[in-house]
């Protein structure tokens, strides 16, 4: 397929700016807040000792959880609005050798791991929801 | 003669190979990824065969076929050599091999940096290997916990930490070779969504690398200065922490699975879709899944230590991370599934291999989605049943695919064939035997046999499990041997392989058979992801040299680089040619730590300089050097620079990538400082001073200075102000000397003893971390001047200008924050 | 889940078990198995394997069934969106619910006690190379020194508190749960409720040196009333204090390294022998305590146990050695 052909198929400018930065910036909010939820625990158990209460920690990680989340679903919306399957077929399989293909790419790859990355965030609080101690 | 026939010649000349005892000092990427390969698969042989030993042993109970000594020698070589010499480095023989002509590159950014790790590699392996042969091996496991490692007396554990210490470097060295490679050299139109996924993967593994390998020789480097110098970091008695170690080894360890996992798995990526004969149905799925798995498996270290009576909400954090991976890792298989299930399978002896891979690691994906669950852990931990799920995960989801690789890819790298009767019953050998070893294990675990015992009682009823093992360990040997004696018996009388052996899609399979040195005869547009399916005059364009860069006019090995998103060309690099300094740096730098393990220390330093001296030659005379012309035409009209500087040039990567992965290591003995903060009343301990917070002031002051200072020698050498840059080098190395002595200044005056207590010692380790590096930049400073004094730096060519300030960003921020945390931190408490 | 449920659970997980166990276990040993649970956490972990195992295998055989029919069987059209939708459902929204649901599941068997909930029994183990030191806390505060054994009553939450003196150590009784390492310089504590009386075996899980295969303990689960009395007889000390053996003994210097309470108390590198004889096992948990076996232990304790830091008494004149054998097996 040429050049010319595809670039009659792009019905809407999708835009260029996503690029690998954007794609893992979702995975990244996941290990900041993994590291801030076992850092955080790890080092108040450890100063607070072993039979100490962890309410205040599990607010902690609560509110860095709906943090995170925002962050991801703030994300999410900014790409979102590519909203863009593949120039050619409308589908998800990106195949075109264009810029705008690849941002679509790109934007579509980010955008479905702001959705694995919030799935493994709420994973991460699930222990917190019913841990009270620090045993 | 035809142009293009003189055109052809030149190339032929230009890559030739040397021969003879030369051959040695090649660099190309086709005969070192070859080399590479070999030496990997010797050395899992070598592995393979301590596994029989340790099989025969545990054969029947109370046997007394070696001793317990020699038993704990077998399983820790076992486990290292594996890991450290097969499953990690075939992956980068591997990539080095294809990836170059999976891209349409000629060669990859450095070749002789591949040479260099590849010597390593070997230097490294053979030293390691062969301490069992004078009863020195390592006997404390492949994990080296202390205190029962730091208190041997042997030198055992030295060996293992100097020898994978420099084995760590060629995987670094690979992966930074690597990612440029996959960033900036695919072929013109290569867009990053038209990327072969086994580019994918290798960018994603190679960026796991800078992360996962750091911090174990973050840890190797507190180890040594703890067995050497006596340094407590792990000493109970004098305020250290076994489990310090255990954190820096895993938060290595786990992601390494994974390194390991992902690349095999790359290579089902690109079989499967050649046999399907159709594209892969869901290429985003398969890029979204493996960096996603990239990231989680940098989540999971703790679950290797559920048992070290962690808070259980610790345990919690990872048990999720643990499982949440296993998401990305599924979509991955159900891809291939889905992409078998609309295309016309052929059935061929790779695809075989493809079905074993999946049905052994499906099995110990689920297995480890059962220990991910910590209380579950609590039982299994230690036992037979995680051998049995680690061997199902490594070997269903490395070893297997690996084959299939080997035999996918053997027409390409030989121009032969395998034969296809002896790769099926190779391959029901090997299965068979694979899983009649290694299934009963999990039942021998859960009834209770530990792991790394050297022998156990009659009465225990374990017998007829493990006597089924070792039964099923010589069948999967004999598979072993007849695959292996497959790829390696003569085929001279046997016909070449016809070009594009399977039919496949990607470019790799565009060459010729046999194979040229340089690659493809020219570098064509690539328009698609299967350029060899959509375009049907590709071959004709790439061997009537229609496409780019089809001359070696100047008598310079070449490659395009392109840009990172959209593969627009950018410039002519001009690669490597062969050479013994590779060779030689990799022996000087073995000599390092080769003698370290003795304490030599004068041997040690003499081939420190050695090493020095070498590395110095080699960068004077291959590298950033100036071009003949400014520009090259290659091909259709397009002329191309042939010096590029700063962060489009290959080499600035490659200095960024180098420092990411330096800078992780730094991190890792930082976060010793903060480990052992967390683990004492007090830090520092009731009745020490800290360094003080006035020398560190001083110190960061300096840093800034001397950070300003270099960045200032860029901009104004850039401006054509050559002698006011010259002079800020100057003034920068010597801000640097009084930096180095600013930082000493403050444990040394208060007077801490590294010796006495952890506190002082992990002080001391900051800063004798970040003064050598300081030590390096200097050098560093003084070879820009030289540089520039003798005219290999000017202007206009500024790379090496360039690269250093890079290195000054990444050495004045750890300079900077550990003046901060040694002077600051004892000062919020 | 709630009593019933469990009540209904446990009848078909063992017939599960049954059935399994019946063909692949065959008449198989019981003392240190994981999958006969004789404690809570134990029965509780068991559950959760059978459960993960069969729903594992289902996993499997749909996943490969589907592998294998898509490359054998016959070919009908496909699209792309089939594929999409495939790999949605099944990799992405079926993983995704099934393991959030496992963990919700498995972790909650996490240990988590707070302080009011005294255990009935506190044990203070110490892990060295290659053998256990334990101390039983009684109702006052005194501890009862033993080694190598331990004897817990039916039916009682048990904790063990755990360190080690020289490497890392791990504690682990299949039988009646999970195991927790012994680390030096932290203390680790481990909670276990027996639920079945009987003898099992606790071993080493860790790592810990050359003899780390030989490093176990017989574990006796009494009923309270006769463990009561076995405690009773730990705590008096040693049975003969005079006589041929008890002088060869301490000519021999046994008591350097060893404490038998009442005939030699200043020894306390090795284990506490006060009641050796009532032991069921030698060399901690390495062999059946038989006078044979005691007699080649004195010559040869390197060939046996390897790296052990008992020396050999084979200087010893085969007299006084037969006379400390017989000594050491009288303290009942």
């Amino acid at each position: 397929m040429s050049p010319q052909r595809a670039h009659n198929e792009v019905e809407r400018e999708t835009g260029h700016g996503t690029d690998l930065w954007r794609v893992i910036a979702a995975p990244i909010i996941w290990a900041l807040h993994f590291l801030f939820c076992y850092v955080f625990v790890a080092v108040y158990c450890e100063k607070a000792g072993r039979t100490a209460d962890l309410f205040e920690a599990r607010l902690w990680v609560m509110g860095a959880t709906a943090l995170a989340l925002g962050a991801i679903f703030w994300l999410t919306l900014r790409i979102w609005r590519v909203r863009a399957r593949s120039v050619t077929d409308d589908d998800f399989e990106f195949e075109h050798n264009t810029p705008e293909e690849r941002h679509r790419f790109l934007s579509h790859a980010a955008l479905m791991l702001c959705v694995l990355s919030a799935v493994a965030v709420l994973y991460i609080v699930i222990p917190a929801l019913y841990l009270s101690t620090c045993r | 003669m035809t142009d293009k026939a003189e055109e052809e010649q030149q190339l032929g000349k230009v890559w030739d190979s040397p021969r003879g005892w030369a051959a040695l000092s090649d660099v190309n990427n086709s005969v070192i990824g070859k080399w590479y390969i070999t030496a990997s698969f010797a050395f899992m042989l070598f592995a393979g065969v301590l596994a029989l030993i340790m099989r025969t042993q545990l054969a029947v109970p109370d046997n007394g076929l070696v001793s317990a000594q020699t038993y704990n020698q077998l399983f820790t070589l076992h486990g290292t050599v594996m890991m450290f010499l097969f499953a990690v480095p075939i992956f980068e023989a591997v990539a080095i091999l294809i990836l170059p002509a999976m891209l349409g590159a000629r060669d990859l950014p450095f070749p002789r940096l591949s040479a260099f790790g590849f010597w390593c590699f070997v230097i490294g392996g053979i030293f390691v290997c062969g301490s069992i042969f004078f009863d020195a091996a390592p006997d404390a496991g492949w994990f080296m916990y202390p205190p029962l490692s730091t208190e041997q007396s042997g030198i055992g554990a030295d060996i293992w930490l100097l020898g994978l210490s420099f084995i760590e470097v060629a995987s670094i060295a690979a992966a930074v070779e690597l990612i440029v490679g996959v960033l900036k050299c695919r072929a013109p139109g290569m867009h990053i969504n038209l990327t072969p996924l086994y580019g994918w993967y290798v960018l994603i593994v190679g960026a796991m690398i800078l992360f996962a390998f750091p911090p174990l020789i973050a840890g190797d480097y507190l180890f040594e200065l703890e067995r050497a110098f006596d340094w407590p970091f792990f000493d109970v008695s004098r305020g250290g922490d076994p489990l310090l170690w255990q954190h820096l080894f895993w938060i290595f360890g786990h992601p390494e699975v994974y390194i390991i996992f992902l690349p095999a798995i790359a290579l089902l990526a690109m079989i499967i879709p050649t046999f399907a004969q159709r594209p892969i149905a869901g290429y985003s799925w398969i890029v979204l899944s493996a960096i996603g798995t990239g990231f989680l498996s940098f989540g999971l270290w703790v679950h290797h230590m559920f048992t070290t009576g962690l808070p259980a909400i610790s345990l919690g954090f990872f048990s999720a991370a643990s499982e949440a991976v296993a998401i990305p890792t599924g979509i991955q298989l159900f891809v291939f599934i889905a992409t078998v299930m609309l295309g016309n399978v052929v059935r061929t002896v790779p695809m075989l291999f493809c079905l074993g891979a999946l049905a052994n690691f499906l099995v110990g994906g689920l297995t480890g989605v059962m220990v991910a669950v910590a209380p579950f852990d609590f039982q299994v931990h230690d036992t037979y049943f995680i051998v049995a799920h680690l061997h199902y995960t490594l070997i269903g989801g490395m070893v297997f695919p690996l084959l299939a690789g080997v035999q996918y890819y053997y027409p390409f790298a030989t121009g032969k064939m395998l034969s296809r009767k002896a790769g099926i019953w190779s391959f029901w050998l090997l299965f068979v035997g694979f899983n009649v070893t290694f299934l009963p294990m999990h039942l021998t675990g859960l009834m209770g046999m530990p792991r790394r015992v050297f022998t156990y009682g009659a009465d225990r009823d374990w017998g007829l499990l493990n006597m089924v093992s070792t039964v099923g360990a010589f069948i999967f040997a004999a598979g072993f041997l007849l695959f292996l004696w497959d790829c390696v018996r003569s085929k001279r009388h046997e016909p070449d392989a016809p070009r594009n052996a399977w039919n496949a899609g990607t470019l790799e399979w565009a060459g010729k058979v046999p194979a040229d040195q340089w690659g493809l005869r020219s570098i064509p547009q690539i328009n698609s992801r299967y350029p060899l399916w959509d375009d049907k005059n590709l071959l004709d364009t790439i061997d009537q040299g229609r496409g780019l860069l089809a001359d070696a006019a100047e008598g310079r090995r070449e490659t395009l680089v392109t840009s990172v998103l959209d593969a627009e060309p950018e410039q002519v690099l001009r690669v490597g040619t062969p050479s013994w300094l590779p060779a030689m740096a990799a022996f000087g730098l073995g000599g390092v730590f080769i003698f370290a393990t003795w304490k030599l220390w004068w041997l040690t330093l003499a081939s420190g300089i050695f090493f020095l001296a070498v590395v110095l030659y080699w960068l004077w005379t291959g590298t950033a050097e100036i071009p003949e012309k400014p520009s090259k035409d290659i091909g259709d009209g397009r002329r191309l620079p042939l010096y590029v500087a700063g962060p489009r040039s290959t080499g600035w990567w490659a200095m960024f990538i180098t420092m990411t992965g330096d800078l992780t290591a730094y991190l890792g003995v930082l976060f010793g400082y903060f480990f052992l903060w967390t683990v004492h009343e007090n830090f520092p301990p009731a009745g020490v001073s800290g360094p003080g917070w006035q020398w560190p002031l001083v110190a960061a002051i300096l840093a800034i200075a001397t950070w300003g200072a270099m960045v200032a020698a860029r901009l104004s050498n850039a401006a054509g102000r050559v002698g006011l840059a010259r002079a800020l080098i100057i003034a920068s190395t010597i801000g640097n000397v009084f930096t180095a002595l600013a930082l000493m200044a403050g444990p040394w005056t208060s007077g801490l003893d590294p010796t006495s207590h952890s506190y002082p010692a992990i002080v001391w380790a900051l800063v004798v971390w970040v003064v050598s590096h300081l030590l390096a930049g200097m050098i560093m400073q003084l070879y820009c001047l030289a540089r520039s004094i003798f005219g290999r730096m000017t202007p206009a060519h500024d790379a090496d200008l360039w690269n250093v300030t890079l290195y000054w960003h990444f050495i004045g921020f750890s300079a900077l924050l550990t003046a901060l945390v040694i002077g600051g931190f004892p000062l919020l408490q | 889940m709630g009593q019933a449920g469990r009540a209904i659970d446990d009848r078909y997980w063992r017939l599960a078990f049954v059935a399994i166990t019946a063909v692949s276990l065959g008449a198989c040993s019981s003392q240190q198995s994981a999958l006969h649970p004789a404690g809570e956490q134990a029965r509780d972990v068991a559950d959760l394997f059978w459960f993960m195992t069969i729903s594992g295998a289902l996993v499997w055989c749909i996943v490969m069934g589907t592998a294998i029919y898509a490359v054998l069987g016959k070919k009908r059209p496909r699209s792309e969106r089939f594929a999409d939708r495939f790999v949605l459902i099944g990799g992405v929204v079926f993983p995704t619910v099934g393991l959030a649901a496992l963990l919700v599941y498995g972790l909650s068997m996490l240990p988590s006690w707070t302080e009011t909930e005294a255990p009935d029994l506190r044990i203070h183990v110490v892990a060295e190379q290659f053998w256990w030191r334990m101390a039983y806390e009684g109702a006052d505060g005194v501890r009862i020194d033993t080694a190598n054994e331990l004897h817990l009553p039916l039916n009682a939450t048990a904790e063990f508190v755990l360190t080690s003196t020289d490497v890392i150590h791990s504690f682990w009784i299949p039988s009646l749960g999970g195991k927790m390492d012994a680390i030096p310089g932290r203390t680790n504590v481990l909670r276990l409720t027996s639920s079945k009386a009987g003898v099992y075996r606790g071993v080493c899980a860790e790592f810990c040196g050359p003899s780390h295969a030989l490093m176990a303990f017989p574990v006796v689960v009494h009923e309270a009333d006769d463990f009561a009395s076995w405690l009773e007889q730990q705590r008096r000390p040693a049975a003969a204090s005079t006589g041929a053996g008890a002088e060869a003994f301490r000519a021999a210097g046994c008591g350097a390294c060893h404490t038998v309470r009442g005939v030699s108390e200043a020894g306390s590198v090795g284990p506490d022998l006060t009641h050796f004889g009532s032991r069921r096992t030698l060399g901690a948990g390495t062999l059946p305590l038989t006078a044979a076996h005691l007699a080649d232990w004195l010559v040869a304790p390197e060939h046996i146990k390897p790296g052990v830091r008992m020396p050999s008494f084979a200087t010893l004149p085969d007299a006084e050695r037969d006379a400390i054998v017989q000594f050491l097996l009288e303290l009942k």
